[in-house]
């Protein structure tokens, strides 16, 4: 329970930087509280509410490479990772190959991975509710 | 709630649409078999040209004389079923899940569209319920039945709308939203929805009947 | 004035009494009733019957369609749906297993509040066929011995004489001889062919006819002598097309006149039947008959009277000598516009015929029927008030012309309007196109 307290003192008080001084461009780990990608544009529903840390730190994730992997000839290359390039440099939103579309490259990628844990969303206004995530979405807009 | 959502999406979706589909089928070719034995008629005058000219009168509004008449009921009529068709097929959400699963996507509709079609089927259907309570033409034909389907027909839009909304209990009408299609689904071929299936051909027959053997038109 | 009653726990919107009716009905037993409905619904219903049922999505949108509905003022017991929902269904929902009563308010409303006309055919989106519906009741009602008596009275007669009045088989040649001797009084080189081989045409006409209209077979031979027709009509039975078994659904009975008419015309070795002002015949020669003795169309052609004063006019066998000058408004008899759209040539013949014309709302296909139609007239006296408050309709879309003359090239419709006429004090004059054709036209020949 505190490491949830602390989660949720941690994206809230990332939430509130991010509002308040969301002219810096770069961004560090911390800031992360949703799954905004420019390469979407403005999407239908609001980005996926993500907050990197403290999604990290209850799931037990150590390695970036989960998440940010590199694949050659289809295969998961084990010890390299990805975080410093964008998703959407190899997921292109429209066209699907090689890759996954960015969408479907997202929604597998987390949803498979929750299935597989059996916890974690796995509906679509789980990861993308209306008011929170567009209240945020606004805010990230409004800059 | 991930075994419960799992069940309603993968298996239970399963089941209903191979009731949905093989229903049909069923229905379909039922239909044509009994026809062939007992109804062979309907075969010789069958006509493709006056059968395609007769749906054609029907299915646009105001092409018919009856709906000219009634000019509200046909706008109710068109808009409900277009939106009831159109909305679920077209849905973004939808499209992703047959993505998710078979790798096949379509157009979708924008949202925000979306979600206007589906209170125009709820709508259609207090609209319809409405008729059926105080018209006495319809009022006298009404059984307890045609109240069960017009809840099937509703009952997805409605839980559909409220899970879209996510404004209380949003998994809570997701699932029953996904429950309800998958009735709605497997009542197609097994209740008078079953008109979505059978009457292209009572059209066609009637459309053939007038055209090449009453040289009269039917709208 | 028809008073709706409850009677066995079954809602009569009218009651009369018939003895059709009223002593067949005393002769049901349910299982006779549920063994009768079930072998006629297996054996002699299919695909249709049951797609009908199925797809109905009870809308009441039929509603409008029917002219007793709409007079009774939107009684939803006389909508189209309604009819089958009080026969059909329940036929069907029980498996057969209805009482007598139920029955015999079947049979009145399949009979008598039905004209089969189809105009309801034509206002349900799907195309359900409720004329048909209401033919199977008809016919399992036939089985039952619950037929209206007068009409029943009619079928016999078909059986009998092949004809639809009890005609002789001398009164038939007869009255031909009479009425050629009277034209020949106007017309001396006239004659009325009989038995004539090799024909061009065979002229047939309905049982009432001779019987009491026989002016008609005057007019046509006029029409004919005229025109210059190689023509001919039979001395035996099979000279009346008329077929009130049909609508009796007597189907068995309905062969067999179909048949004699078809052999007649084969015999005679003519092109083609041409045939007098009636409905309901063509449509039992054109459309029923034809089909029960297993010939997708008719096998010797067929024209009706619209059809043949059409092209007379259009060919100038005929030619108007002046014009009518009442002004004259046209009924569109059910079985030769829905049943095979003549309404255009019915137009023509009427524009050529008659300087003042004026069209009936709705019209053509959309016409409202005449309630005389489907055997119901037929039903006779003690159905009269039926036809008469059932179709108000069609007394303020007469009034609403304005015309002094209504034209109906139907024998049903011409008598149930007659009679529409009377009832509701429209001072109106009901003519075939035959009488004014024959008062208009060129008779170079006349003396």
């Amino acid at each position: 329970m505190k490491r949830l307290r602390i989660g949720l003192l941690i994206g809230m008080t990332a939430l509130a930087w991010v509002m308040v001084s969301s002219s810096i461009p770069a961004y560090s780990q911390e800031d992360i509280t949703s799954l905004k990608d420019e390469a979407f544009g403005k999407g239908q529903r609001p980005p996926a509410v993500f907050v990197h840390e403290a999604h990290n730190e209850k799931a037990e994730i150590e390695d970036c490479n989960v998440c940010h992997h590199v694949y050659k000839n289809g295969e998961k290359v084990e010890d390299e990772s990805s975080e410093d390039s964008r998703c959407s440099d190899c997921h292109n939103v429209k066209k699907g190959y090689p890759t996954r579309p960015l969408m479907k490259a997202y929604h597998d990628l987390c949803k498979s991975c929750h299935q597989t844990k059996k916890v974690g969303p796995i509906t679509c206004g789980e990861c993308h509710p209306r008011k929170a995530a567009s209240s945020a979405h606004e805010a990230e807009e409004g800059h | 709630m991930h075994g419960l959502y799992n069940f309603v999406r993968g298996p239970l979706a399963w089941v209903a649409f191979i009731l949905f589909v093989g229903g049909t089928l069923y229905r379909l070719i039922a239909m044509l078999v009994i026809a062939r034995k007992k109804d062979n008629v309907v075969f010789d005058y069958f006509s493709l040209f006056y059968g395609l000219r007769s749906i054609f009168h029907w299915i646009i509004p105001f092409a018919n004389r009856n709906s000219r008449q009634r000019p509200i009921f046909t706008i109710v009529t068109f808009a409900f079923h277009i939106c009831l068709l159109a909305a679920p097929i077209l849905l973004l959400a939808h499209v992703l899940l047959w993505d998710e699963s078979f790798g096949i996507s379509w157009w979708t509709l924008p949202e925000g569209v979306a979600d206007i079609m589906t209170l125009i089927v709820i709508g259609g259907c207090i609209y319809f319920l409405w008729r059926r309570l105080t018209q006495p033409e319809v009022k006298f034909v009404t059984f307890a039945s045609d109240f069960v389907i017009l809840a099937i027909v509703a009952a997805p839009f409605i839980t559909g709308f409220l899970a879209y909304h996510q404004w209380l209990g949003y998994k809570f009408w997701l699932i029953l939203h996904i429950l309800a299609g998958e009735v709605m689904l497997v009542a197609i071929p097994f209740t008078r929805l079953a008109h979505m299936i059978y009457s292209p051909f009572t059209r066609a027959y009637m459309g053939s009947e007038f055209g090449s053997v009453r040289h009269a038109r039917d709208w | 004035m028809a008073e709706g009653q409850v009677i066995d726990g079954i809602y009569f919107n009218e009651v009369w009494e018939d003895a059709g009716l009223d002593e067949g009905t005393k002769k049901l037993t349910p299982e006779k009733i549920e063994k009768v409905i079930n072998k006629v619904l297996e054996g002699e219903t299919g695909a249709r019957l049951k797609v009908y049922v199925d797809t109905c999505v009870h809308c009441g949108l039929c509603s409008d369609a029917c002219h007793y509905y709409l007079s009774h003022d939107k009684d939803p017991t006389y909508a189209p749906v309604a009819k089958v929902k009080q026969t059909m269904w329940e036929m069907i929902k029980k498996k057969g297993r209805v009482s007598p009563t139920f029955m015999k308010r079947a049979s009145q409303i399949a009979s008598t509040q039905c004209n089969v006309c189809m105009r309801c055919a034509m206002y349900c989106p799907f195309g359900i066929d409720i004329a048909y519906i209401m033919s199977v009741v008809r016919r399992i009602c036939h089985f039952l011995g619950i037929t209206p008596l007068y009409i029943q009275d009619t079928a016999h007669s078909h059986a009998v004489t092949m004809n639809q009045m009890w005609v002789k088989n001398d009164e038939w040649p007869d009255t031909l001889q009479w009425q050629e001797e009277d034209a020949q009084e106007e017309i001396p080189t006239l004659r009325i062919p009989l038995e004539k081989e090799g024909a061009d045409i065979m002229y047939s006409v309905i049982g009432p006819e001779p019987k009491f209209l026989a002016q008609l077979l005057y007019q046509a031979a006029v029409i004919f002598e005229t025109a210059g027709l190689n023509w001919t009509m039979p001395a035996t039975p099979g000279w009346d097309n008329s077929d009130m078994a049909m609508y009796t659904c007597d189907n068995e009975i309905m062969g067999r006149v179909k048949r004699v008419h078809f052999e007649t015309a084969r015999r005679l070795r003519v092109k083609k039947i041409v045939m007098g002002e009636c409905g309901h015949a063509f449509r039992s020669i054109y459309d029923r008959g034809n089909r029960w003795l297993a010939w997708k169309m008719h096998p010797v052609y067929v024209e009706h009277a619209i059809e043949f004063y059409y092209n007379l006019l259009k060919s100038g066998k005929i030619k108007i000598a002046k014009k009518y000058e009442e002004s004259v408004t046209l009924h569109d008899p059910c079985n030769v516009m829905r049943g095979r759209g003549l309404y255009e040539m019915a137009r023509y013949v009427v524009n050529e015929m008659c300087a003042d014309f004026r069209e009936m709302e709705p019209n053509r296909e959309h016409n409202y029927c005449c309630c005389a139609g489907g055997g119901v007239i037929n039903c006779g006296p003690p159905f009269k008030m039926t036809r008469m408050l059932g179709n108000r309709v069609k007394a303020e879309q007469i009034a609403a012309t304005g015309a002094k003359v209504c034209i109906s090239p139907c024998h049903n419709c011409h008598s149930g309007l007659e009679d529409i006429v009377s009832h509701y004090k429209l001072g109106v004059h009901v003519k075939f196109i035959s009488d004014i054709l024959y008062e208009v036209m060129e008779k170079p020949g006349a003396v």
